[in-house]
């Protein structure tokens, strides 16, 4: 079979599944999630087979529309970087099926939820493979549609359903940026093809101040997508969906989608200097600032959801200085730790029925064998450690801040380093070695998912295991992929300095230290550093105020210019309507009274006629 | 004076009857209105008349048939006016209407 | 032409015309306003004598004689009979009298102002004939030509009479 038959099949067997699920057998649930599981099963199959092909440099396109200033076409693009994200989102979508076989035993919604998770597939793979910018947008979309469906999945929880449209709000305002952006380039060029538009000697054509603009509104789009400041409020809260939801959308794939984006569009958003300096300042900003608020944060899925917030701006320090190997390796390696990360987060959930981390660890989270390990593994990748996947590619990602960056901003990513290794242990440790007797206080009230502690699914459980233990052999060994991933993108990989390596190291090594320090020891007090400065606390717990803000001005100015429309509708165009409507009834019954039976009035009339009928006549 | 000017005239004295028709509410007054119109229509004629449009005795001849018949339409007017104010006692238009719009 | 002729009549009594005329519409201006309703039918009264002297200068004498007789000896006279019998001299309270009247005035400058124009710019062709504008010739016209009419008013006349009479008598004791 062709590549191109391939991959249309790993693109369309989810929709097939989405559609046979939803419509034709939500009632035999096995019947539903088998058949969603199976295509998830055929698009791995599909994705890495073609990576076992080979990248194939010309696109495949079919005619779509013509447009006064070029055509427009739908087509398949299987060059290196689509092949390898599609690789990755499809194992990352199967592990997550598979596991959800297990996690959501018992669920009302089960055959909704496999045909959402289905219809995500479908979406977030087209986009992957998608040949121009129109089609990607289009995924884009749906993909932020599977998003608010996902999130909200449990709608009758308020906060669901809240969290599920604050993410769709969000995303859409960077995706108006995202489409003037792309508007903007088409009158610019002709063409919104991805490979036409990686080529300089097109982006030389556009006027640089244009160019940087473009970027910068593609940049609007990826900052919503990707969560990163100032719309990433929409991710923590996100986390009101299944963990599985978590581990596949909001870490691994459709935030990753801004993330490759930018990727794809590396020469366009390099081609102005300091467009490139922007994103750099906005990543930075964005990985410190997530990070801080995880460093306070005591439900589990939060801390993952600020580590991934965190991450994604790692990834666009990377390519933002120009280094398209360093933001696609780490892209790679984040998806596999982080979601290993979110499901050992569900299992616990699963189990213990709380989110709280200090609950988790008393409840005897390290009695789970398997999940534990994963645990330490994910968090050891997080963090940096070597020989762990992590450790490779924020090596790459340093190693290229450090070749062209002044040292203040190095200071800063290793310094983000160090955070994310602190935060990540404290979440291991409170867990692995809790204290009764510590500080820590369990919350008054448990926050918990959806379910209850479920002891009576061992075979659900297994279905949970299985996913975790392939993606913690992954996490482990998949920093050795740097060179090949560097093949595929086309691009030279990071040469890792020495100083540079031990210095992560170092710093990684420091983080972990001090987390064992705070909470790891025998004896610990199991309160954060932070915690001794009461000011920060506050400020890193209510995420710096910025929801706050968010909610007082954004709301606030919403609600005045809603209440401007409601006033101007009832007092303007109901008014009218209704003046409208009082007027004919009034004109009607005052012609009506020239029929009132009155004589005077009915000779006045007819004499003003007939004079007015003699005017007419004599005039014309 | 122009025909112009005396037919003006006699419009202003018919425009005048008519709004003593249609203002009045005593039924003697709606006649002293319609009486008035019945003038003016005389005097256009013999305006006409005079100014050599039509035969020259036509114009006084209608005249002369208006201002008869008139006597005759007043008679027969008040005496329907003396009926009704004693079947109804008034003479006011407003009180004595009963047709319906 | 027609100018000098009349004129020519006019000349006669000089700008009396215009006092006839104001006679006339001083009168009828007055009689469709006066509350009062005798008041009223004097001013009509006054008004076709303005109107009969018109009809002199207009160099009809036999007409303007019909006019006084017929019309103010005996019409305005019945009117003031028939308002004796009804016995309600002024009109009734003014209840919605201001709309009413507006209403009629503006029915009544609307007719003005339909027909004013069109008198004013017609192009009347008038040309001056005297010759059977004698009272002799309207005798003749009467009895010859328009006999059957003269007949024919003469007996309306009578029916007119007889009809009122029976219109307005009291119902006769059964």
């Amino acid at each position: 079979m062709s590549s191109t038959a391939i991959a249309l099949l790993l693109t369309l067997a989810p929709l097939a599944a989405f559609v046979l699920a939803l419509v034709v057998f939500p009632r035999q649930r096995r019947v539903a999630s088998a058949t969603v599981v199976g295509a998830g099963a055929l698009s791995l199959g599909g994705a890495l087979w073609l990576l076992r092909a080979g990248p194939m440099d010309a696109p495949q396109l079919w005619p779509w529309f013509g447009a006064e200033r070029g055509t427009m076409a739908f087509g398949l693009l299987l060059d290196g970087p689509n092949l390898l994200f599609g690789a990755v989102v499809a194992l990352v979508a199967l592990a997550v099926m598979v596991y959800s076989l297990g996690y959501m035993a018992g669920d009302r919604g089960w055959s909704r939820y496999f045909a959402l998770l289905a219809l995500f597939a479908w979406s977030m793979l087209s986009f992957v493979y998608a040949a121009n910018l129109l089609q990607m947008f289009i995924f884009w979309e749906l993909v932020g549609l599977a998003s608010f469906l996902l999130i909200g999945f449990w709608y009758e929880k308020p906060a669901a359903a809240a969290a599920a449209r604050k993410a769709f709000i969000m995303t859409r305002i960077g995706d108006v940026g995202l489409m003037i952006g792309m508007i903007l380039l088409f009158n610019a060029t002709g063409t919104l093809d991805v490979r036409e538009l990686s080529s300089p000697q097109l982006l030389g054509q556009i006027p640089q101040a244009r160019l940087a603009l473009i970027a910068l509104l593609f940049f609007a789009g990826v900052v919503g997508k990707s969560a990163q400041f100032p719309l990433h409020t929409w991710l923590p809260d996100a986390m009101e969906g299944p963990t599985p939801v978590s581990a596949l959308l909001h870490s691994a794939t459709m935030v990753a989608a801004g993330v490759y984006l930018f990727a794809r569009f590396h020469p366009l958003f390099l081609a102005v200097h300091y467009v490139g300096q922007i994103v750099l300042g906005v990543a930075l900003g964005t990985a410190l600032l997530a990070a801080t608020m995880a460093l306070v944060e005591r439900d589990i899925k939060r801390v993952l959801a600020y580590s991934s917030i965190s991450q994604l701006g790692f990834m666009l320090v990377g390519l933002a200085v120009g280094s398209l190997h360093a933001g696609l390796f780490h892209l790679v390696t984040h998806a596999f730790f982080k979601a290993l990360l979110f499901l050992c987060a569900g299992a616990y959930i699963h189990h213990y029925g709380s989110n709280d981390l200090v609950v988790l660890g008393r409840a005897g989270g390290r009695t789970q064998r398997w999940t534990t390990l994963g645990l330490i593994v994910g968090a050891g990748a997080l963090a940096g450690l070597p020989p762990l996947a992590g450790f490779f590619s924020k090596e790459a990602v340093l190693a290229a801040l450090a070749e062209h960056q002044p040292l203040p901003v190095v200071a800063l990513a290793y310094l983000c380093s160090f955070l994310t290794a602190y935060y990540s242990f404290r979440m291991v440790f409170l867990i692995v070695r809790p204290n009764p007797g510590s500080a820590a206080v369990a919350p008054a009230a448990a926050e918990h998912d959806h379910h209850a502690p479920s002891a009576t699914h061992a075979g659900g459980e297994r279905a949970m295991l299985g996913p975790i233990i392939v993606l913690t052999a992954l996490a482990a060994v998949a920093g050795l992929g740097g060179a090949y991933i560097g093949r595929m993108a086309g691009v030279t990989p990071e040469h890792p300095h020495t100083l540079g390596m031990a210095l992560a190291i170092a710093v990684a090594l420091a983080g972990v230290g001090l987390a064992w320090l705070e909470f790891g020891r025998r004896g610990a007090a199991q309160l954060g550093f932070v915690a001794r400065v009461p000011a920060l606390q506050t400020l890193f717990e209510r995420r710096w105020y910025i929801d706050a803000f968010y909610a007082a001005v954004v709301g606030r100015l919403l609600d005045g210019v809603s209440r401007l429309c409601a006033r101007v509708e009832a007092r303007g165009l109901d008014a009218s309507v209704d003046g409208m409507a009082r007027g004919t009834v009034a004109g009607g019954r005052a012609a009506s009274d020239v029929q009132g039976g009155r004589l005077q009035v009915y000779i006045g009339a007819s004499v003003l006629l007939l004079a007015v009928a003699c005017y007419l006549v004599g005039a014309l | 004076m122009t025909l112009q000017t005396l037919l003006l005239v006699a419009l202003a004295l018919f425009c005048i009857g008519l709004y003593g028709v249609l203002s009045r509410r005593h039924l003697v007054g709606v006649l002293v209105g319609l009486e008035l119109m019945l003038n003016a229509a005389s005097l256009n004629l013999l305006a006409f008349s005079r100014a050599g449009m039509g035969d020259a005795v036509t114009g006084q001849v209608i005249v002369l048939f208006i201002i008869g018949l008139a006597a005759a339409e007043v008679a027969l007017a008040l005496s329907i006016i003396v009926a009704l104010y004693r079947r109804r006692r008034s003479v006011d238009i407003d009180r004595l209407h009963e047709l319906r719009g | 032409m027609l100018e000098n002729a009349m004129l020519e009549n006019v000349r006669v009594l000089g700008s009396a015309a215009w006092v006839f005329v104001a006679l006339a519409l001083i009168g009828g201006a007055l009689a469709v306003t006066l509350p009062n309703i005798l008041h009223a039918i004097f001013s009509l009264a006054l008004s076709l004598v303005g109107v009969a002297l018109l009809f002199l200068a207009l160099g009809s004498p036999f007409v303007a004689a019909m006019q006084v007789l017929i019309y103010v000896g005996g019409i305005s006279v019945a009117m003031v009979f028939a308002v004796m019998f009804a016995f309600a001299l002024r009109e009734g309270p003014a209840g919605a009298a201001r709309r009413r009247r507006g209403l009629a005035g503006a029915a009544a400058l609307g007719v003005f102002a339909a027909l004013g124009p069109l008198i004013a710019r017609a192009s009347w062709s008038p040309h001056f004939a005297r010759n059977d504008w004698t009272v002799a010739a309207l005798g003749r016209a009467l009895l010859q030509h328009y006999n059957v009419v003269f007949e024919a008013l003469s007996v309306v006349l009578l029916l007119a009479i007889v009809g009122a009479i029976i219109v307005a008598r009291r119902e006769p004791p059964q």
